[in-house]
């Protein structure tokens, strides 16, 4: 559906893009993390047709995004921006919105009914929009993304700046428009949200792609491991010769003083063999866990743990 | 056809926005009318000439001709009063000399005093010259035609001489005859004054707002272009000037019997001026980042192109070198066509320099304009 090929940018010497690939298939739902500056937010913008002077191409639904003008009547787009009239009420910034698409006006009136009912604003669809909360106001700036049934999505960091409820709501539209059909590229920087609502995950960073695929897939390509963390009284010398020659397993931090061990295994199975080895050599063992490897110990693997603007 | 629909759709939301505002009533209608009342009250006219004009006649002619010729200037709107000596008050005053009828029979050029006091009306006491000038007319004229007889005899039959001579009076083309009220310089001068005021700072205000909050941005997700949203922005900013001015003319014209001489042609002076105010508008608008700015710069530029431009005083009585300078002013152009169709009964011929400048104007501050907008800072 969506097919982007190395897509370019630049701000004077910074490279915001830096030949940007990637594809996405219909009813695929892809959360694009990355830090600060990854080139997330120039991304959207360009896909959007707001911003201009790149390089590189993107076809949508077999056609060419940037020369199509017609395509944007195929495309939604949520921006971070409350970008709507606080003076109309949801009804009336609806109607206004759809207004600038192909969608003829019986319909789009019918259209925005159900989509007032389906981000719950429907008891206050008459109300002037100032006097929302900031949740009903990420709502509807997400209503009105969808309000001409585009065939992708795209929203940029959708759910910021709002409470846990108005953020599961969002995240539940998400879904239920990928599970629809639609193709949907959302970036943001809750890890959780990406890892909950993504069928795919693409992890950029200085305007480049370093990693997509599903969660297990990010895993493995990163080479990141379970961990097995292990606390008690043991003596560090024969802690390491307890797990010595263990297939599978490597030391990755080891701490008499304080008691704690970690080792990363290629495989869980082998935490068994682990802990007959301690007891074996009569090591006060008074606490076990394993730690899977989650978004986060990938993102940080990939885009370092220096800090960002 | 869809574009021109997107257009229209956008522009008719920023018209429906601002009438919605409820400070758009008083900036736009409550406020304009104090400046309305004020000038149109600095402004107003003299007053109406009183239905019968009335003219005091001092006769001290020893002879017949005085009789005679206070007859000539006899009519239904003209009252004489004689008497025999200058009274202490009067309004218009004729004194015919002891020796009047001798001087005629004589054929002797004489000069008759014709006295009018300071405040009395202008209009009669015209009403009144005119009838002594056609009293006056007469009388010479059936003298002529009398020849070389004995005028002291004259009046003493020859009746055929009686009323040969009618004199019209008529003015030359294009003169004025009613005095123009004060209101129909206050109302188009204030009008052009707000349009300059309000668009910029309602028009300005909002395409920096918009452009802040990604509501300009937004739009080109959709269809429409840069392009086409300038133009709808463009075009939402000249509706608020033409609604306003269509605001204040109708209330002019229930309240004060405005009368613009032309109302097609003042609302296309209108429609002109304000399409460069709206240029000017989306330009101030797409290069100030601050509300305070664009409204201080909005006050300033209106106050400035107002006061010079003949808004506030008609052009036509400051100094000329003033005049000169007042061309720089937009306001200038507008108001000078107005003036022309109102004051001076012109025509579509009268104004199409100013119309041509007004054009040439808007079509510079519009590029202008084109090339400064941007959507997002």
């Amino acid at each position: 559906m969506l097919e982007i090929k190395n897509l370019t940018k630049s701000y004077g010497d910074v490279l915001a893009l830096d030949r940007f690939s990637l594809d996405l298939k219909k009813g695929e739902v892809l959360g694009l993390l990355g830090p600060n500056g990854a080139g997330k937010t120039t991304l959207i913008s360009i896909l959007s047709g707001t911003l201009g002077d790149f390089t590189g191409t993107a076809s949508f639904l077999g056609r060419d995004l940037f020369a199509d003008r017609s395509l944007k009547n195929r495309l939604g787009v949520v921006p971070q921006d409350m970008a709507f009239y606080d003076e109309l009420s949801a009804m009336d910034n609806l109607l206004f919105w759809g207004g600038l698409y192909d969608v003829p006006r019986a319909e789009l009136k019918k259209r925005a009914a159900e989509l007032l009912e389906l981000v719950e604003l429907s008891a206050r669809a008459r109300e002037p929009v100032k006097n929302f909360s900031g949740g009903m106001k990420r709502r509807l700036n997400t209503a009105i993304g969808l309000l001409h049934r585009p065939d992708l999505l795209l929203l940029d960091e959708p759910t910021v700046g709002i409470d846990v409820q108005a953020k599961v709501s969002i995240l539940d539209i998400i879904r239920s428009v990928g599970a629809a059909g639609t193709a949907v590229v959302f970036t943001t920087h809750q890890l959780a949200e990406v890892e909950t609502t993504c069928s795919r995950i693409a992890i950029m960073d200085r305007g480049r792609v370093l990693a997509q695929g599903t969660l297990e897939e990010l895993v493995r390509i990163v080479g990141e491991r379970d961990v097995v963390e292990i606390a008690g009284e043991f003596a560090a010398a024969a802690f390491s010769e307890a797990v010595r020659d263990l297939a599978g397993a490597r030391v990755e931090l080891l701490s008499a003083a304080d008691g704690l061990a970690s080792l990363a295994v290629a495989d869980t199975a082998e935490v068994p063999r682990i802990m007959d080895r301690l007891f074996r050599r009569q090591l006060a063992v008074t606490d076990m866990k394993i730690k899977t490897p989650n978004l986060e110990t990938v993102f940080l693997k990939l885009t370092g743990r220096s800090l960002r603007d | 056809m869809r574009t021109v629909k997107r257009v229209l759709h956008v522009a008719g939301n920023d018209l429906r926005l601002m009438v919605g505002d409820k400070a758009f009533f008083f900036w736009s209608l409550v406020f304009p009318m104090l400046f309305i009342v004020l000038f149109g009250l600095v402004f107003k006219s003299s007053g109406g000439a009183p239905a019968v004009a009335e003219l005091t006649v001092v006769n001290l002619d020893e002879g017949r001709w005085a009789a005679y010729f206070l007859d000539k200037i006899k009519s239904p709107t003209v009252e004489l009063k004689v008497v025999g000596a200058e009274p202490a008050e009067y309004n218009r005053l004729i004194v015919l000399p002891p020796d009047f009828s001798a001087r005629i029979e004589a054929r002797r050029a004489q000069a008759l005093a014709f006295k009018k006091r300071e405040n009395a009306s202008a209009k009669a006491a015209a009403r009144v010259e005119t009838r002594l000038y056609q009293a006056i007319a007469r009388v010479l004229g059936e003298i002529v035609l009398y020849g070389d007889g004995d005028l002291s005899k004259f009046l003493d039959g020859h009746a055929g001489f009686r009323d040969i001579v009618r004199v019209e009076s008529r003015f030359p083309e294009n003169t004025v005859t009613a005095v123009p009220s004060g209101f129909d310089h206050s109302i188009p001068g204030t009008t052009v004054q707000f349009i300059m005021m309000m668009v910029i700072i309602y028009g300005g205000v909002t395409v920096m707002e918009d452009r802040k909050k990604g509501v300009l941005a937004r739009m080109l997700f959709s269809p429409l272009s840069k392009g086409e949203l300038f133009q709808a922005k463009l075009l939402g900013r000249w509706g608020m000037g033409l609604v306003q001015a269509i605001i204040l003319f109708v209330v002019g014209r229930i309240l004060f019997k405005l009368d613009l001489g032309s109302a097609p042609l003042a609302l296309l002076v209108i429609a002109v001026f304000s399409l460069a105010m709206a240029a000017l508008s989306v330009f101030i608008g797409s290069l100030c980042r601050k509300e305070d700015l664009i409204i201080g710069l909005a006050v300033l530029l209106a106050n400035i192109f107002a006061g010079l431009g003949g808004c506030w005083w008609p052009s036509e009585i400051v100094p000329p070198g003033v005049r000169t300078a007042a061309m720089a002013s937009p306001a200038y152009w507008a108001m000078d066509a107005l003036h022309k169709l109102r004051f001076f009964q012109g025509g579509a011929g009268d104004i199409l320099l100013n119309l041509g400048i007004l054009s040439a104007l808007a079509a510079v501050l519009g590029a202008v304009a084109a090339r400064a907008f941007k959507v997002r800072d």
